[in-house]
């Protein structure tokens, strides 16, 4: 490899420390380009400043693999409904998220490669110490009513999303991160965000992993789901809840023009029902199937799957403070009889990555990857067993919920812990009921002693971090209590270079595998359905469906 | 007596939800949701108030007509409820008109050649057709009329604007696994009616009387044969319109059954109420009527009256 320093110098010219600092980890090979590339968007570096970059160090820039689609047609693409009514301030679920995809758009795009890309803002970059993050808007993007999108309107969207008075359900990203009253306009096209605590991930907040925080004009309207306006590919025609929509092409749209003439939404209870929809040609996407539902496409020649990498995983918890599981080694115990490769390769048909017992899946360039991988060892397990004192074995109960794969998991680890003589009876409930109230004392998912969760896709690892594992965390199943812990996390969260993260990273990894307080085996991969033929679609695994440039 | 009836329905689906674990701005915003939110939530809607002050604030509303908001869709449920109704009954009509004759005849031909083959392979058949449950039935028919041989759409929901006859070529597909189940149940219920009839002294009478087999079958066995019938027939309409959440799911159709059920995995009571109101009233009504229709056909059990 070929370093050329002059072009380098050059481009280093102007460059903050901490982006000097992300060159100089990819010169010296500490950052990978790929690495580079991903974090060097989050920092806000220019797509040509990092193309420059990795040039000069002699990488060839990847081809573009966009390819020309062809206007015009209805594209028509299932979904599960919607199970409220469509304000983006209060949406919570998967079938919400999806529909909103096709009208509203975010600042950021967390892409399918976990890369933050620019959106309604072109450009963003940190303060010194990452409290401060400034924006720059695109200028040429207007509103489905034809208006101007303008910082005014950010300053709105955000004010509305972190006002704990409107019941938004963007508070469980911003609280303790940005207050109202903190997005501040600078000009009609540059917005300020003055954060609670210093975020080197930030952008993921304002981005698609952050549903809610699509771009909606300052005058919020009231009926909001009578226009759904924003700023997407697609201007609402019609839209009848329970049942479905469409969408017409948005001709004053900022990007690249959307090829498909119309987009047709149905709506459906489950999947079944879809995937024989796409069968008998009634749809041409499903914008997402569960891997165990998807089995009998993944040969299926008719179709294309679309399978991306997500940080989606069903977390094991054991309480620490709560026999039988208050003893360390007994977790490690129970950790140690899962095979993971055969879980992977069995119940998600090979469509999942392999975890290592905390949220830092492999596909997170955070991750550290030297940290050992935790293998199926029973011999250990049991002398572990022995050594706390529970040789012989107990009884204990596994509570979980009737969720996708989560049931089969459970038998899986029942018939692992069976090996080291822990006989485990499984409480499997009604998902409502397993949450409950979502507080301690009326909730069996935060007060059982062992518990499986389903955990959605986050572009950064942040919040499961945080929320399911720091003592103050109010998702902390597992009532994991460790204040090393708790500063490593506040440390990770502040990191602005990749380095330092990636430090800090190895160090929560081998504290969690030594605590044990939660399993996480697998990180299951998102899959869209198309039928063959079909190119252009872009999915995120939080549940976006991009049709802007899909064409047959 | 109904009314009675209806508002212990009430009561009991008011109480039965609130027992449950999980409050409604939890079960809208899910798990995960910032407590706050919930809270907001809760209080925009109302349901932070105590479940007493909801109940009277409901059935207030009620009886004058009103039948509240979705919680889920912000928005007034009575055109959720009128939408899903009309759809089921569509639903409904077909899967009766289809099955009432096919299982009466079944049944009388059964009855006519008892013990001989056709007999027993319309018991077996009716038999077997009736323990298959609709999910089966409803995929394999997809399979091969929806997928295969693309007779039929899959989907049981029109477009806007459709005709009467589109309408009813999106219903035959998600109608015939009702017809399966519920033929071979018309069909006994009749086959013993018809047999019992045939049996009967007043059939020898006729048959010694002179009068001719077709006769004899039309006037005497099958107005005395069918009584039965009606108010098993009668029972079913109440299912047919109420009870059919997997075909409706399956076939995507917006019936009252899948309302009931996403109403209450939801909790939105106001739409939960508003449904299982709907079905208690309709299983009073189609009660009421076999039994006037039955009265009108048996004049034994008449009341004062001597004809």
């Amino acid at each position: 490899m070929t370093i050329n320093y002059k072009l380098l110098d050059i481009l280093r010219r102007g460059r903050t420390a901490h982006e000097n600092h992300l060159i100089d980890g990819l010169v010296r090979g500490a950052v990978s380009r790929r690495e580079f590339l991903r974090y060097g968007s989050v920092l806000g570096l220019s797509a040509p400043l990092l193309g420059g970059v990795t040039s000069a160090l002699g990488f060839g820039l990847s081809p573009d693999m966009a390819r020309a689609g062809t206007p015009g047609g209805t594209l028509r693409y299932g979904q599960i409904v919607p199970a409220a009514a469509i304000n983006p301030v209060t949406i919570a679920d998967g079938g919400g998220v999806t529909l909103m995809s096709q009208f509203g758009e975010t600042l950021i795009l967390s892409a399918p490669d976990l890369s933050a890309q620019p959106m309604l803002a072109e450009s963003w970059a940190p303060n010194v110490d990452g409290t401060v993050w400034t924006f720059k808007l695109r200028r040429n993007v207007k509103f489905h009513n034809g208006k101007a999108m303008t910082a005014d309107d950010v300053v709105a969207t955000f004010d509305r999303l972190s006002d704990p008075a409107n019941g938004s359900n963007a508070l469980s990203v911003f609280t303790g991160m940005l207050s109202k009253g903190s997005t501040k306009k600078v000009d009609d096209y540059t917005v300020e965000f003055h954060l609670d605590a210093a975020n080197g991930d930030f952008p993921y907040a304002v981005s698609t992993d952050n549903y809610n925080a699509i771009i909606i004009p300052a005058d919020f309207p009231q009926d909001y789901e009578a226009t759904m306006i924003g700023t997407g590919p697609f201007k609402l025609e019609k839209y009848t809840p329970k049942v479905g929509a469409s969408f017409v092409r948005n001709t004053d749209y900022w990007g690249a023009a959307p090829l498909p003439d119309r987009v047709e939404v149905v709506f459906y209870d489950d999947y079944q029902p879809q995937i024989l929809a796409l069968q008998g040609g009634e749809i041409d996407v499903i914008q997402q199937v569960p891997v165990l539902q998807a089995v009998g496409f993944l040969s299926d020649p008719n179709v294309n799957i679309i399978s991306i990498p997500s940080s989606a995983h069903s977390q094991v918890h054991m309480r620490i403070d709560m026999d039988p599981f208050t003893d360390k080694r007994v977790r490690q115990a129970v950790a140690l009889t899962l095979d993971r490769p055969k879980i992977v390769a069995g119940l998600m048909r090979g469509k999942a990555q392999i975890g290592n017992d905390s949220p830092f899946m492999p596909a997170y360039p955070s991750t550290d990857p030297s940290v050992p991988q935790r293998q199926k060892d029973i011999a250990q397990a049991k002398q572990l067993m022995e050594a706390a004192g529970v040789g012989a074995g107990f009884q204990t109960t596994l509570t979980t919920q009737k969720y996708l794969e989560i049931p089969d998991y459970a038998v899986l680890i029942q018939n692992g812990v069976k090996e080291i003589g822990i006989d485990l009876q499984l409480n499997i409930m009604d998902q409502g009921a397993y949450y409950g109230d979502a507080v301690p004392g009326k909730s069996p998912w935060l007060d059982s002693s062992m518990g499986i969760t389903d955990y959605g896709h986050r572009g950064v690892p942040n919040v499961f971090l945080q929320a399911p594992l720091l003592s103050t965390g109010t998702w902390n199943a597992a009532h994991f209590n460790n204040a090393e812990y708790d500063a490593l996390v506040t440390s990770f969260v502040a990191s602005l270079d990749l380095e330092s993260q990636r430090a800090t990273a190895g160090k929560i990894q081998t504290l969690l595998l030594d605590e044990t307080p939660v399993l996480q085996t697998y990180f299951y991969d998102f899959i869209t359905v198309t039928k063959a033929g079909l190119g252009g679609v872009v999915s995120t695994a939080m549940g976006h469906l991009m049709l802007g440039q899909a064409s047959l | 007596m109904t009314l009675l009836t209806l508002w212990l329905l009430s009561v009991l689906i008011f109480a039965g939800g609130h027992i449950l674990p999980g409050n409604v701005g939890r079960a809208m915003l899910g798990p995960f949701a910032d407590p706050t939110a919930v809270e907001v939530l809760n209080h925009q809607m109302g349901t932070d108030r105590p479940v007493l002050v909801q109940y009277a604030d409901w059935i207030a509303g009620f009886v004058t007509g009103d039948m509240g908001e979705s919680y889920a869709y912000r928005s007034p449920v009575a055109p959720f409820l009128i939408t899903a109704l009309l759809n089921s009954a569509k639903l409904a009509a077909v899967a009766f008109v289809l099955v009432v004759p096919l299982g009466i005849l079944g049944g009388v031909v059964a009855a006519l050649h008892r013990g001989k083959a056709a007999d027993r392979v319309l018991s077996v058949v009716g038999l077997s057709a009736t323990v298959v449950p609709e999910f089966v039935s409803g995929i394999v028919l997809i399979l091969i009329f929806g997928v295969w041989l693309d007779w039929f759409p899959i989907s049981a929901t029109w477009r806007d604007g459709a005709g009467p006859f589109t309408q009813l070529y999106h219903l035959i597909l998600p109608s015939i696994p009702l017809v399966l189940i519920l033929f071979g149940y018309i069909a006994r219920m009749a086959r013993a009616g018809m047999i019992e009839a045939l049996d009967a002294d007043y059939t020898r009478t006729a048959v010694l009387k002179g009068l001719s087999y077709r006769q004899v079958i039309w006037r005497h066995v099958l107005r005395n044969a069918l009584l039965p019938t009606i108010s098993v027939v009668a029972t079913q309409i109440v299912y047919l319109i109420g009870g059919l959440v997997v075909i409706e799911i399956l076939f995507r159709y917006q019936g009252i059954g899948s309302l009931i059920y996403t109403a209450a995995k939801k909790k939105d009571f106001p739409m939960l109420q508003a449904g299982v109101m709907a079905i208690g009233g309709l299983f009073a009504l189609t009660t009421l009527l076999a039994d006037l229709l039955y009265a009108r056909l048996n004049p034994r059990i008449r009341f004062g009256g001597r004809e």
